[in-house]
């Protein structure tokens, strides 16, 4: 019973890393909260396969992942994010000053290949260890790092950064203003 | 092992290509838009469905564990 109520909590802590993990893989706000649901379910009913003192979010994100890419893939590249919620919070984000653009930066990450965003979302963004990201891919870790860093190459090239001279604030100013013009949602 | 054989980044994997190595500073930018990226959605209200869903999945395992001692007495 205490037991079932620690997972129960486990679960609702997870969610908002498993939207978040699950937007970046699919691109798209709703298909990550169908994704989640999902995912709970399937956690919920195979509950008993949690070894506790492992990493929750690592085993989640496991059946995340899997069955994102069994069910999910196609879907993503048809289904556009009509609710706009990433557009939406756009709005709220007027500080980035000398980060990148927000929306910018999504663009560039969706059009990266599916197995160095997973990677590069895992490590960069997550918490998970390059050893838990290579446990949940079934690769090793040298191929998690290989990932990564392509994942950041590109990321550079697509955003036009190459050097540090490429990220002053003017060209941030810039991209903003060309995107408060265009209706693309992008990510 | 010389110098350079030292200075080589960890092979192995799928990689066919050495890796390139960034400016640091570019670095760093995309890894503060990547946690940019992904908090902001992490920050964002949980809809309710999922609290929703899980209640009802923990309340269906009560009612069968319930039903279940009900027939053992």
């Amino acid at each position: 019973m205490s037991a079932n109520d620690d997972f129960k909590d486990g679960l609702i802590r997870e969610i908002p890393n498993l939207r978040a993990f699950a937007a970046s893989l699919s691109g798209s706000m709703q298909l990550a909260d169908d994704l989640v649901q999902d995912t709970l379910l399937k956690a919920w009913g195979n509950s008993d396969k949690f070894e506790p003192g492992t990493s929750l979010r690592a085993w989640l994100f496991t059946i995340l992942r899997n069955t994102y890419y069994s069910l999910y893939r196609k879907r993503g590249r048809e289904v556009q994010d009509s609710e706009g919620t990433y557009a939406e919070r756009m709005a709220t984000q007027g500080n980035q000053e000398s980060h990148l653009d927000l929306a910018d930066f999504r663009k560039a990450l969706a059009k990266l290949p599916e197995e160095q965003r997973e990677v590069l979302i895992m490590v960069g963004a997550t918490g998970l260890s390059y050893e838990e990201a290579a446990e949940i891919c079934g690769v090793a870790i040298g191929t998690i790092k290989s990932r990564v860093n392509r994942a950041r190459t590109k990321l550079a090239e697509l955003l036009s950064i190459g050097s540090a001279d490429d990220l002053g604030p003017d060209r941030t100013s810039s991209a903003a203003m060309q995107r408060a013009g265009s209706e693309t949602v992008g990510f | 092992m010389t110098n350079l054989d030292a200075m080589m980044p960890d092979p192995g994997g799928d990689n066919d290509d050495f890796d390139m190595v960034l400016d640091p500073k570019v670095q760093e930018s995309i890894g503060r838009s990547l946690k940019a990226h992904y908090d902001d959605i992490v920050n964002a209200p949980v809809p309710d469905k999922f609290l929703v869903l899980l209640a009802q999945l923990e309340a269906t395992e009560q009612r069968a564990a319930g039903a279940s001692s009900d027939e053992r007495e």
